[in-house]
């Protein structure tokens, strides 16, 4: 029986800024369980930042705010707790990674120190006690020779080496939640792999249960057990790994997989991007928010916000025409029928 | 960090001489209208017989490279010429004034770093409140007054004003007096000479920690569940301070420069107030000499800041690229 | 006729660009308030003839047979800023004193930028060993206190109203010349350039047309700041006695006549430090709004 970490319930974070309200996060629902791994995929602009942010505490207010649903963490509910609490909360039980590792470390502290500081923080360790616990950690995200790099600075790291040091520094506390944040995409080809392995293998040993948040479909291929993907600040589909990648519903979704490089199935070369530009979160499209880009949009799309509908048990597609029969991943646009329209 | 500090002694040694030639080159002859013996004896008539013995004596009718190279010599030999008024080494007659300016500069220094630090980072903590605005505006209203104005109001204000109207006053004139301890002495001209540079260390802090507030490594700190003010001491601080402590640090030199307005103003014995007294008198040696003192100081507190940046940021420590 | 439905593209483009700028700076309070002021003392130092001599009396001419009676009054209805040592009347002095700042600030600051654009167009376009020269050269003009080169370059050149400007505007020039240059290495390498000059255009003709245009924001800027600084330092340099000679009316001379007179006759004082105060606050306050609405990133230096 694993135990229930995150529950994100109809989760709505809104901005008001001089243009109007910005949806950033707008009812987006889904669950996290001990040593599960969760993808949140999504072009940028689509929330998934965002969602990782508040899971965190960490938006600002104002201009942020809370306008509906909940976020809970074992049961406790993370929009409700003081500060105090919250930053009992942070970097010890839920941890975060940044996208880019190379501004995300301070540059004037030595590396094994920013390590350490969690340690400190959070399980009173003396000095020397998390020194030497940060030489550990960074031995453990495979960085060689971490005596003496630990007193390196960040400028003395190359990308990857301050990527795994900033896991290091997120797995310090060994918090029962690792939230990755684009964590490859600053990062060169063949590092990026390196760092997926890394996370994977950690967590096999540690069971630390990690949300993956990228635009990057292939990223999560390997290692999500569970994908979401937003648009517009709001889900369009959640699954299994398995479903998302072999029996995706929504047309946002199929042209993820149309724009992802694929060199395992043979004859499949050509990249077909998704056309169109992510839309305005102030100024959002009636309707479906994806009908503008969608080659299926019928006259219903523009006008009916589709509702999240069951496709399978735990697939959810939030598309008026997912799941009927015959609107498949390399159908015919044009071969959805006007229903009720 | 040797090899910084290598490169940038060899840096300096350019400017050195392009100070000392533009410094020569102003009283070089035919290279600017005017006569540069009339900047050796001043501006009273001499005999034909005194002019041309001045214009051997320092080689005035030699090529200028020569010219040059004498001196370039006589400086590093601590010979700034000799005051026509007072028939004495100019060098000489700073040497008991140099100490007076350092001692001023330093006391508007620490002004500087305590008003200067404190009031930017207030401003950008509590950035749009009232707080906020009214730095912003008092440092808008600072660099524009003149010193020497700013001076004279603070002498009839704290002097005069106080005085009369029972409050504590303050010594508005010189060094010490029987009525007042020697250290009250310096507080009203260090406040003056501290006044512009204050107000821009506010700006230039109040921009650096709004800027390093927004960089992503604080972001990171705040995910590691640090309390805001940690993240604000820890790890905003000492990367907002690395540029402001530069800024004070080229200051110190650019305010032993602009202490002369104020060593003016408050009768402070020190090299500006020699070389105001000596514009008076046209006393041309003493101005210029104290010009260079005052040149060299600066070339030297500027070297110095330049090294010791290398020991607050590590990216220079070790030879890093900065940013 | 055709009717004129069709321009180029580029026109509208650059007209939005400026007229998005002006519609930014009428926005900012502070800013129109320093334009108001220099609009304002413009027109009184160029109507000072008409009407200050006759209501207030001639700002140098000194009544030597009423001077007891005359001198040192203080603030009345016939001398609303009161008189000076010598019996002048001081709000006559401070509108002439005007002419002679503005005039000032506005010399030397184009002096700077003649010299400043020179020198900066030939150090960032020629690069190689023409702009290390001049680039050091700026380094020995930064290493100089201000003021104090300013005083050394006097004590040669003479004193003088002609030769302070001359003074101030030569010192200006490292500023300008390091904030053009660095417009002209980011634009140099930029493709549009590179396509001008596949083009077969010329070295000015690439200046005039491409790079100018990019420059001239940060030096309008640029400028706006100088005035104000130009002025503070004509103030300082006749203040110390090696600025402007008497008995012509400066801001900065007057102050140093004041000085006497602290106790006895604030208004000597008061007045013009006020003038000097106001005018480069309108200055500095003004170059900030241009900054803002043009969207300039100057360094912040001292």
């Amino acid at each position: 029986m694993t135990e229930r970490l995150l529950e994100v319930d109809g989760f709505r974070m809104h901005f008001s800024t001089r243009d109007g309200v910005v949806k950033a996060v707008d009812d987006v629902s889904f669950t996290l369980d001990a040593g599960q791994t969760l993808g949140v995929v999504g072009e940028s602009g689509s929330g998934k930042s965002v969602t990782a942010l508040s899971i965190m505490g960490l938006v600002p207010s104002p201009p942020g705010e809370v306008v509906g649903g909940d976020i809970r963490f074992k049961g406790e509910s993370i929009c409700a707790m003081s500060e105090e609490r919250m930053r009992h909360v942070r970097g010890n039980s839920i941890a975060m990674i940044f996208q880019d590792p190379m501004t995300s470390l301070n540059p004037v502290f030595r590396v094994g120190r920013q390590v350490a500081e969690s340690l400190r923080v959070h399980k009173g360790a003396s000095r020397a006690e998390a020194d030497a616990q940060a030489v550990e950690l960074l031995d453990l995200v495979g960085i060689p020779h971490a005596h003496e790099r630990a007193r390196d600075y960040p400028h003395e790291f190359s990308g990857g080496m301050r990527q795994r040091a900033m896991i290091a520094m997120a797995l310090a506390c060994d918090p029962d939640i690792l939230i990755a944040d684009e964590p490859t995409t600053a990062l060169d080809v063949t590092i990026q792999a390196q760092i997926i392995e890394l996370m994977e293998a950690l967590q096999a040993r540690t069971g630390t249960a990690i949300i993956i948040i990228t635009h990057d479909l292939g990223v999560v291929a390997d290692i999500a057990d569970r994908v979401l993907v937003m648009y517009a600040g709001r889900p369009v589909e959640y699954g299994t790994a398995e479903e998302i990648f072999y029996r995706p519903a929504h047309p946002y979704t199929w042209g993820l997989h149309d724009s992802l490089p694929r060199h395992d199935v043979p004859g499949k070369s050509v990249l077909r991007p998704i056309e169109g530009q992510p839309p305005s979160l102030v100024d959002l499209p009636g309707g479906c928010a994806f009908h503008p880009r969608c080659p299926h949009a019928t006259g219903r799309c523009r006008t009916e916000v589709p509702e999240p509908r069951d496709i399978h048990s735990g697939h959810k597609a939030a598309c008026h025409y997912a799941g009927e029969p015959g609107f498949v991943r390399g159908s015919e646009p044009g071969a959805t029928r006007e229903v009720g329209a | 960090m040797l090899a910084y500090v290598v490169r940038r002694v060899l840096q300096f040694i350019p400017v050195f001489l392009g100070v000392t030639l533009l410094l020569f080159v102003l009283r070089a002859p035919g290279v600017l209208p005017g006569d540069p013996v009339r900047l050796i004896t001043g501006e009273r008539a001499i005999s034909p017989e005194l002019y041309q013995q001045v214009v051997e004596k320092h080689h005035l009718d030699r090529p200028l490279y020569v010219q040059y190279g004498y001196y370039l010599q006589g400086l590093l030999q601590g010979d700034l010429g000799t005051s026509f008024q007072r028939d004495m080494p100019v060098r000489d007659i700073f040497a008991a004034k140099f100490p007076n300016t350092v001692r001023l500069a330093l006391a508007a220094i620490v002004i500087e770093i305590i008003i200067g630090i404190g009031a930017g980072m207030v401003s950008a903590l509590k950035r749009y409140s009232f707080l906020d605005v009214f730095v912003t505006l008092s440092t808008s209203i600072l660099v524009s007054v003149p010193v020497f104005w700013l001076g004279m109001v603070m002498q009839v204000l704290f002097g005069i004003k106080f005085k009369e109207w029972g409050l504590p006053f303050m010594p508005i004139s010189g060094m010490s007096s029987a009525q007042f301890p020697d250290w009250a002495h310096i507080i009203l001209p260090a406040i003056t000479l501290a006044s512009v540079s204050t107000a821009y260390t506010a700006r230039i802090m109040r921009s650096q920690l709004l800027e390093v507030m927004g960089q992503d490594y604080i972001r990171t700190a705040r995910a590691k569940g640090l309390s805001s003010n940690a993240v604000v001491w820890r790890h905003a601080f000492k990367n907002a301070l690395i540029p402001v402590v530069t800024f004070i640090g080229i200051d110190l030199g650019a305010m032993m420069g602009g202490a002369i307005l104020t060593e003016t103003i408050f009768n402070w014995p020190g090299v500006g107030y020699e070389i105001f007294l000596a514009i008076g008198q046209r006393d041309w040696p003493i101005v210029m000499g104290g010009v260079i003192i005052i040149v060299f100081a600066v070339m030297i507190i500027n070297l110095i800041v330049d090294i010791s940046y290398a020991f607050l940021d590590p990216r220079i420590r070790y030879g890093g690229e900065v940013r | 006729m055709r009717a004129p439905a069709v321009t180029t593209p580029v026109a509208p483009t650059s007209r939005t660009l400026w007229g998005d700028a002006w519609r930014r700076l009428r926005r900012n309070k502070l800013a129109m308030a320093g334009l108001v002021w220099i609009v304002f003392m413009v027109i009184l130092a160029l109507s000072a003839d008409l009407w200050v001599p006759q209501h207030f009396g001639d700002p140098e001419r000194i009544d030597t047979e009423n001077l007891l009676e005359l001198q040192l009054q203080s603030p009345s209805a016939v001398h609303p800023f009161g008189t000076d040592r010598l019996g002048r009347d001081i709000l006559s002095r401070i509108v002439y004193g005007a002419r002679i700042s503005l005039t000032v600030g506005v010399l030397a600051t184009s002096i700077s930028i003649v010299l400043g654009l020179f020198f900066g167009a030939l150090s960032g376009y020629y690069g190689k060993i023409l702009d290390t020269l001049i680039m050091r050269l700026a380094d020995v003009f930064f290493a100089f206190p201000y003021i104090l080169f300013a005083i050394a370059l006097l004590a040669v050149l003479g004193r003088g109203y002609q030769n302070v400007f001359i003074a101030i505007g030569i010192l200006g020039w490292p500023s300008i010349a390091r904030v053009f240059r660095s417009s002209i290495l980011s634009v140099k390498e930029s493709e549009y350039v590179d396509a001008a000059r596949v083009l077969g255009a010329g070295d000015s003709r690439i200046m005039v047309r491409h790079i100018m245009p990019n420059a001239i924001a940060p030096i309008i800027v640029y400028a706006t700041m100088s005035i104000g600084s130009a002025i503070l330092a004509e103030a300082a340099l006749s203040f110390l006695g090696m600025g402007v000679t008497p008995p012509t009316p400066s801001w900065g001379l007057m102050l140093s006549e004041a000085r006497g007179f602290l106790f006895s006759a604030p208004w000597l004082m008061i007045y013009p430090g006020a003038a000097i105060l106001t005018t480069v606050l309108a200055f500095v306050l003004m170059g900030d709004g241009l900054r803002d609405a043009l969207d300039v990133k100057l360094k912040e230096e001292g």
